[in-house]
C-alpha cells in the first residue's frame, strides 16, 4: 500500500514536471488530454459503475462552457466565478435530468440524454445573439497573462480533484452500491440499496464534473463553440472510455491520453480521423468489451495460469 | 394555413411512423434500441440516388433495389455486431451508437457533405380541396408511406412470419419452446427494421435530400415516437408518429419555426413524467 502511494506520487510529480521540457504544441496536447481524462473518467463513473449510458455528457460540458462564457462576456463576471457558476448550473441540470430518468431503465436514460443534448443544440443555434451560434463565443482567459504552463497546472489540479472524488466514491461504501445497482438492480434494492438515490447521485456528480471540465476548456480555448456539446465530442469521450476499459478506474485515463495523442498524429489525414476512431472503437467494443485494461488483465491471468502449471509448488 | 400545417403534419408524421415501426420491431423482438437507425434511412436515400441518378435505373426499380440492399446490410450488421450483445442493453447501446458515428463519417467520406436528391416520381402540384396547392411528390410520398405501413401490418397479422414475430415479442422463451428459431428471427427482423427505415428513406429522399448527418434528427424523432407510443407497440408507433408530425408542424406554424423540434422533446418529457410506459405500452412488472 505504502509502495503504491509512493509510486502514485512519483507518477503525478513526473507528469507535473513533464510540460516544462516541452514546446507549446506538446503542452497543448497535454492540456487537451487532461480535459478528456476528466470527461472520460466522469462518464465512466456513470456508464461503467452504475450502468447508465448517457449521451448527454458532452452537453453538460457545453452547459458549463456556455454558462461560464456568457456570464464572463455579457455580465462581466470574473472567469473563475463563471467556472463555478457553470459547474453549478451543470450540476443542477444533471440533477433534474437524473430525476426525470429515475423511474426508467437504461434505454430511457440514453434516449432522454440524447434528446437533452439535441435540445441544447437547437437552443444554442437559435439564440445566436447570445451564444453567437456556430461562430463561437469569444471568452476571456482564466489567467491575466496567457501561458500554456499555467493552464496545464489549472487542468492538472482540476483533473486530480475529479479523479480523487471518483476514486473516493467508487472505493467507499457508495462504490459498492454503484456496482450492485449495475449488476442487478432488483437484488440491490432488496438488500436495502436505495437504487434511485444512487443513480441520481452518480448522474449529478458526473454532470458537475463534465460542467467543470467544459467551463475550464472553454476558457482555455478562448472560444466556446457548439463543437463542445456536439455528438462527435460525446462519441470521442465514449470511445476513449470503451477503448481504455469501461468500469475500471485507470481505463478512461489510459484511453483518454493515448487516444488524444493518437488523434493528434492522425489529424494530418483530415476529417477522417473520426472515422478511424470509430472503426477502432467498434472493433475494440465488439471483440474486447473490457478495453485495453481487460486485455491486460486477461493476459496477466493467462501468464499466472501458465506459471501455476509449470511450477506446481507455487500454490496460486 | 391550418389546413396546410395539418397536411404537412400528416405527411411528416407518416414518415415518422414508418421509421419508428422499424425501431419498435427491433425493440419488441430483440430488446435492442438501434441508435444507427437514422443512418440506415440515409443509406437507402443514397442508394436510390446512385441507382436512379448515376446508373440510370428506373426510379421505382432503384427504390426497390435500395431497400433490398439496406435489408441485406442490416442482416450483415446484426450478424457481425449486434449478435454478441443479446441480453446486455448497455452493450448494444454503445455499439450501435459507435456504428452510427462510423456510418455518418463514412458517408461524409464517400458522398461528401452536399445534399443528394433522387429524381421526383411525379411533378407539379394539386389543389387540395380548393384550399391550397400541395406538391404532388409529397402527396405521392404520403400514399406510398401508407401503402408500406398497410403492407407491413398485413404481413404481421396474416403471414406465418408475422405470427412468429408477434409470438417472439410477446414471450421469447415460449416461442423458442414452440420451435421458433429466434436467432434467425432476430437476424431477419433486424434486417426488416432496417428495411423499414430504408423504405422511409427512399420515400422521403426526393422531398428532403439526404446529407450524411440528416438521419440523426429523424432517428431521434423515431425514438421519441416509440417511447410515446409505448416500447414495442406497433399501433403506438403509428399514433405517436402522427401526433409528433402534427405537433411539430402546428408548432412551427403558430409558435416558432426555429424551435419546432423542441416541441416533441417537451412531449417526451411529459410522457416520461406522466406515463413512462407510453400510450399503448405494456407496463413492466
Amino acid at each position: 500500500m505504502n509502495r503504491n502511494k509512493w509510486l502514485l506520487s512519483a507518477a503525478i510529480l513526473a507528469f507535473a514536471l513533464l510540460p516544462l521540457g516541452l514546446g507549446t504544441y506538446h503542452q497543448h496536447i497535454l492540456i487537451v488530454s487532461l480535459f478528456y481524462v476528466m470527461m472520460a473518467a466522469s462518464w465512466n463513473l456513470l456508464a461503467g459503475y452504475t450502468g447508465q449510458v448517457s449521451f448527454g455528457h458532452a452537453a453538460f460540458a457545453g452547459i458549463g462552457a456556455y454558462a461560464s462564457g456568457i456570464l464572463a462576456t455579457k455580465a462581466g463576471f470574473n472567469p473563475w466565478l463563471g467556472v463555478m457558476a457553470g459547474t453549478m448550473l451543470a450540476t443542477a441540470f444533471g440533477f433534474l435530468v437524473g430525476l426525470l430518468c429515475l423511474k426508467m431503465g437504461g434505454i430511457y436514460l440514453s434516449l432522454t440524454t440524447l434528446a437533452f443534448s439535441s435540445i441544447l443544440h437547437i437552443v444554442i443555434n437559435n439564440e445566436y445573439e447570445i451564444t453567437r451560434g456556430t461562430m463561437g463565443l469569444q471568452v476571456p482567459g482564466l489567467v491575466a497573462e496567457y501561458s500554456k504552463i499555467s493552464y496545464f497546472y489549472i487542468f492538472l489540479v482540476a483533473t486530480l480533484l475529479v479523479l480523487g472524488v471518483i476514486y473516493r466514491m467508487v472505493h467507499a461504501n457508495m462504490g459498492l452500491n454503484f456496482r450492485a445497482v449495475q449488476n442487478d438492480e432488483r437484488a440491490a434494492a432488496s438488500l436495502g440499496v436505495n437504487v434511485v438515490r444512487v443513480r441520481v447521485m452518480a448522474f449529478t456528480v458526473s454532470s458537475a464534473m463534465a460542467g467543470l471540465a467544459g467551463a475550464l476548456y472553454g476558457h482555455y480555448l478562448l472560444l466556446v463553440t457548439p463543437q463542445i456539446p456536439s455528438l462527435d465530442q460525446q462519441f470521442l469521450v465514449l470511445s476513449m472510455t470503451v477503448i481504455g476499459g469501461l468500469g475500471s478506474f485507470v481505463g478512461p485515463i489510459i484511453g483518454a491520453i493515448s487516444l488524444e495523442i493518437l488523434s493528434e498524429y492522425i489529424r494530418a489525414y483530415g476529417e477522417y480521423h473520426v472515422l478511424f476512431f470509430g472503426l477502432v472503437a467498434l472493433t475494440v467494443a465488439r471483440f474486447a468489451p473490457k478495453g485495453l485494461v481487460g486485455i491486460y488483465q486477461s493476459a496477466r491471468e493467462r501468464r499466472m495460469q501458465a506459471v501455476a502449471k509449470t511450477s506446481p509448488a507455487v500454490n496460486r | 394555413m391550418l389546413a396546410l400545417a395539418i397536411t404537412n403534419g400528416l405527411v411528416i408524421g407518416m414518415i415518422y411512423a414508418l421509421t419508428a415501426l422499424g425501431v419498435s420491431l427491433v425493440v419488441g423482438i430483440m430488446n435492442v434500441v438501434n441508435f444507427a437507425h437514422g443512418e440506415f434511412y440515409i443509406l437507402a436515400g443514397y442508394f436510390s440516388y446512385i441507382f436512379a441518378h448515376t446508373m440510370g435505373f428506373d426510379p421505382f426499380a432503384a427504390m426497390f433495389i435500395a431497400v433490398c440492399a439496406v435489408f441485406l446490410f442490416g442482416v450483415l450488421v446484426e450478424y457481425t455486431i449486434i449478435r454478441p450483445t443479446y441480453g446486455d442493453e448497455l452493450y448494444s447501446l454503445i455499439l450501435t451508437f459507435i456504428l452510427s458515428i462510423v456510418l455518418q463519417n463514412a458517408y461524409l467520406l464517400i458522398f461528401g457533405p452536399y445534399p443528394n436528391k433522387p429524381p421526383n416520381w411525379v411533378s407539379g402540384a394539386t389543389n387540395v380541396f380548393g384550399l391550397f396547392y400541395y406538391g404532388n411528390q409529397r402527396l405521392a410520398a404520403l400514399a406510398a408511406g401508407v401503402a408500406v405501413i398497410v403492407l407491413f401490418f398485413a404481413m404481421l397479422k396474416m403471414t406465418w412470419f408475422g405470427r412468429m414475430i408477434r409470438a417472439t415479442s410477446q414471450d421469447r422463451e415460449m416461442a423458442e419452446l414452440n420451435g421458433i428459431n429466434t436467432k434467425r428471427l432476430n437476424m431477419l427482423s433486424f434486417g426488416l427494421g432496417c428495411a423499414l427505415a430504408g423504405a422511409a428513406g427512399v420515400i422521403l429522399a426526393p422531398v428532403f435530400p439526404v446529407t450524411p448527418t440528416a438521419g440523426v434528427p429523424l432517428a431521434l424523432t423515431a425514438f421519441v415516437c416509440v417511447v410515446l407510443g409505448g416500447m414495442g407497440s406497433m399501433r403506438g408507433c403509428i399514433v405517436g408518429g402522427l401526433i409528433l408530425g402534427l405537433v411539430e408542424n402546428l408548432g412551427a406554424a403558430y409558435v416558432s419555426t426555429g424551435y419546432k423540434h423542441v416541441f416533441m422533446f417537451i412531449i417526451l418529457i411529459l410522457v416520461l413524467l406522466v406515463r413512462p410506459s407510453g400510450l399503448f405500452g405494456r407496463s413492466e412488472a
